[in-house]
């Protein structure tokens, strides 16, 4: 497809690695003039990672960019902004203890004598910008406190935050995805408004529907590569998402169906925390039950949700008979139920300690000792290692010393050290090499034939399909699908991904 | 859906959006408390006198406002006070008596208060250090230098200097006026624009620098400010000891921390004001005079006064703990 002559912004071939992993390989935007543009993509195609370095947030190893006549990528977001390109971020860059009116116009106050601000002719400007946003800033009061404001209504600030430097280029990075309905209405109506008055906008979103409501042309990314672009009124869904995949939908021959499902370990009943809303799921006995969807769509938070390392704002979590109380790790993990972090760095490794000391640790929060007999915990991990056929020097050596792979073994092998009869494995992959990760399944499917059960998140849909017996796939905090072992594929998994509505595939 | 959105109109809310107002209600409390155990409290003269006593911390506690209102905090402004303090009895002695020497004296003063400030400012912005333990390194080191400027204390200073301090003017005396011209001065910056953008890099630091703001030049004008104002302080000081003390600065310190905190300003940064600070000033000099006329043992003092400072500190966290 040729870019469109009259582009206002077109970045191409831009490159980004971080440590050994490429985020972008040959990332290219050719954004016309008053057009909406979607950039589609699954997880780490390099979406957000393109959108930042345009936005001057990131520096790329490699690529152009052109801007107007404007030529080089920019040095900081301030640049960016002060050129014409305004981003709208979903983790709010906002001033919590301002109010909405001092966020909305920060840095741009009109100064009167001794530097005094004008607050007369901050309330014109401000009004300006209500007008602008219309329906959409309706009910926020300028004078509130943003951290009185819900996640949708501090979007709703950012973005007026965003409109009130007059940019010629916004990028709204998954914008719609704390909004309800009426307030995405009303946010079409805004960005159909902005086009029309000239500007250009480039879309992240992740949901489908709203491509076909509002765009005009899309970008698919795939494994770090912009790879087509469409105009939204010549293609179809079947063919954005087969671009995403990269493969043909037809002929996926169905797989055999699930094993028999035992009885049911874990009972989650309308749970909220965090991001995820009403999930209402059932673990049985021997069987990895999949997290699929989008990054960030409330998985993990269900997992933490279960385990209690993250406020349950509603629903119930039984294990077996026995209830698991809310915001009680050390419950849970009497009762059976381990987690398991993929952000090893944060919230898994024990730096600077010997691997023995991060197998054993698990075992001590759950028993209690008085006195702790090393010797003794040797022995009884020493299975674990041969089972998780971890390779280290020695025990005593500090667990920096070894891979990634293996260190995350060493995290995982401190939860089942516990003997644990229920799993919540948390995007536990990254960055861990494709031996470790082949150990580490084998010996998860062993542990279920003997009776485990696992819920596995993870960010790479790959993963979900060999492992998984059947996959829930989130999107906006909600459980919107249900695949069956029969029907995982790219396809059915990216295609439920995408959508808003519940129902069954 | 959406998160249920109630800001408006929820009653309590100007409570809330007030934080000096828990400073306001402890200073009537406990200016009560202090007339009911010391008869001429109300008098012109005792007021007088009490502002003269209060006025040195005011003036630490508003500089010590604006470092925490950006996220950082200042623990050496104690010894800048005892620094400038030997500095400008040094100067003054060694020039004379006359009102050159004076003025001498007092723009050096200044200047080693504003150049304290500035180097915590530089290296807390610049070089990104914790500002709690780089300031309190500094302060060792101002208070170190003091010691060696002027070992005991001693020195004196030209009667001229405190005559002119205690003297009235249009029927105030002269701490009164600079209290005047302290809350004008406080009142003009909370307009500001610069006021404005250090609450924001306070608040939310990256929030603030995405936007754009010169989040180092903001960081490093609150230091420099405070540095300039404890200078002021350690003047007004000498106007009332008449003579230098490389150690007067010392209780200072956790001073101007406390009336911070008891004047509703968050630790955490973007939150409160100089205000409740100047009230938060007042409660613990009022505290410090109803030790002495309830003829509690001096010795207690330090205990009870940072016990009450514990308490405020307390209700201001559980404040804002409900609040979210």
């Amino acid at each position: 497809m040729a870019p469109m002559p009259q582009a206002v912004l077109e970045a191409a071939a831009v490159a980004k690695r971080y440590g050994g992993i490429a985020a972008l390989e040959d990332g290219a935007l050719s954004l016309g003039r008053g057009e909406v543009h979607v950039l589609l993509g699954s997880n780490g195609s390099g979406k957000s990672t393109l959108c930042k370095i345009i936005a001057g947030a990131v520096r790329p190893d490699a690529g152009r960019l052109r801007f107007g006549e404007r030529r080089g990528f920019f040095s900081d977001p301030a640049a960016a902004q002060a050129a014409g390109i305004a981003t709208v971020y979903q983790e709010t860059g906002l001033a919590p203890t301002l109010s909405v009116a001092d966020n909305v116009l920060l840095g741009q106050e009109p100064v009167g004598r001794l530097g005094r601000i004008r607050r007369d002719r901050m309330g014109a400007r401000l009004a300006r910008i209500y007008e602008r946003v219309g329906g959409l800033a309706e009910g926020i009061d300028p004078r509130a406190l943003v951290m009185d404001l819900g996640i949708d209504r501090r979007q709703i600030v950012e973005i007026m935050k965003a409109l009130s430097h007059d940019p010629e280029v916004i990028i709204f990075d998954e914008s719609t995805s704390s909004l309800d309905r009426r307030q995405v209405e009303a946010f079409f109506g805004l960005v159909g408004g902005l086009r029309d008055a000239g500007a250009s906008i480039v879309f992240i979103s992740h949901r489908m529907e709203e491509i076909f409501a509002i765009g005009d042309r899309v970008s698919v990314m795939r494994n770090g590569s912009t790879v087509a672009v469409r105009d939204v009124a010549a293609t179809s869904r079947e063919e954005l998402i087969e671009l995403m995949i990269g493969g043909a939908v037809g002929g996926q021959p169905d797989r055999p169906p699930g094993r028999d499902r035992g009885d049911v370990l874990l009972r989650v009943a309308g749970l909220d925390a965090g991001k995820a809303r009403g999930a209402v799921l059932d673990l049985h006995r021997g069987e990895i039950l999949g997290l699929g969807g989008l990054h960030g769509q409330g998985q993990s938070d269900l997992l933490l949700g279960i385990y209690g390392g993250l406020k349950r704002t509603a629903g119930e979590v039984a294990a077996g008979e026995a209830a698991v109380p809310p915001g009680r790790p050390d419950a849970a993990l009497t009762s059976g139920i381990v987690y398991v972090s993929g952000d090893r760095g944060r919230a898994g490794a024990l730096t600077g300690r010997p691997i023995l000391e991060n197998l054993v640790i698990g075992m001590l929060s759950k028993e209690r000792p008085s006195l702790v007999d090393l010797a003794g915990m040797r022995g009884r991990v020493r299975p674990i290692i041969e089972r998780m056929q971890l390779r280290f020097g020695a025990l005593s050596d500090a667990i920096e010393t070894l891979s990634g792979g293996n260190q995350q073994k060493v995290v995982i092998g401190r939860g089942l050290a516990t003997g644990p009869r229920i799993l919540l494995l948390d995007d536990p992959t990254k960055g861990v090499d494709v031996e470790a990760k082949r150990d580490l399944f084998g010996l998860l499917r062993e542990l279920c034939d003997e009776g485990l059960g696992v819920i596995l998140y993870s960010s790479e849909t790959g993963e979900l399909i060999e492992n998984a017996d059947r996959v829930l796939v989130f999107n906006s905090g909600r459980i919107v699908g249900e695949i069956l072992h029969g029907k995982l594929s790219e396809y059915s998994l990216n295609a439920a991904a995408l959508r808003t509505e519940g129902a069954d595939a | 859906m959406p998160e249920a959105a109630q800001e408006r109109a929820r009653p309590g809310a100007w409570v809330r959006d007030s934080p000096w107002l828990l400073a306001a209600v402890l200073l009537v409390a406990f200016a009560i408390l202090n007339a009911a155990i010391q008869a001429n409290f109300f008098t012109p003269f005792s007021l007088a006198l009490n502002v003269t006593t209060v006025l040195p911390l005011m003036l630490i506690a508003v500089g010590q406002t604006y470092v925490v209102l950006g996220g950082s905090i200042d623990l050496s402004l104690g010894a800048i006070v005892s620094l400038v303090n030997v500095v400008a009895v040094e100067i003054i002695t060694a020039l004379g008596t006359g009102p050159g020497a004076i003025g001498a004296g007092l723009v050096a003063g200044l200047a080693t208060g504003l150049a304290c400030g500035m180097l915590n400012g530089l290296i807390v912005s610049l070089f990104r250090l914790p500002p709690i333990v780089t300031t309190f390194a500094t302060g060792v080191i101002f208070g170190g230098l003091a010691l060696i400027v002027l070992p005991q204390a001693g020195g004196s200073l030209p009667p001229a200097y405190y005559l002119v301090y205690a003297q009235g003017f249009l029927g105030l005396t002269l701490p009164i006026w600079l209290v005047v011209l302290l809350i004008g001065g406080v009142w003009l910056v909370g307009g500001t624009r610069f006021n404005r953008h250090l609450l924001a890099v306070g608040s939310n630091r990256q929030a603030a620098f995405q936007t754009g703001l010169p989040v180092r030049r903001i960081v490093f004008a609150s230091h420099a400010a405070a540095g300039l104002l404890a200078a002021m302080a350690a003047l007004c000081i000498l106007g009332v000891a008449g003579a230098g003390d490389p150690l007067m600065g010392q209780a200072f310190t956790l001073g101007s921390v406390s009336a911070v905190v008891l004047g509703g300003t968050a630790l955490a940064g973007g939150w409160g004001g100089p205000a409740g600070s100047i009230l938060g000033a007042c409660i613990l000099v009022l505290i410090n005079n109803i030790i002495f006329f309830a003829n509690i043992d001096f010795v207690y003092q330090s205990v009870v006064q940072s016990a009450i400072i514990l308490a405020a500190l307390a209700a201001g966290v559980f404040a804002s703990r409900r609040r979210r």
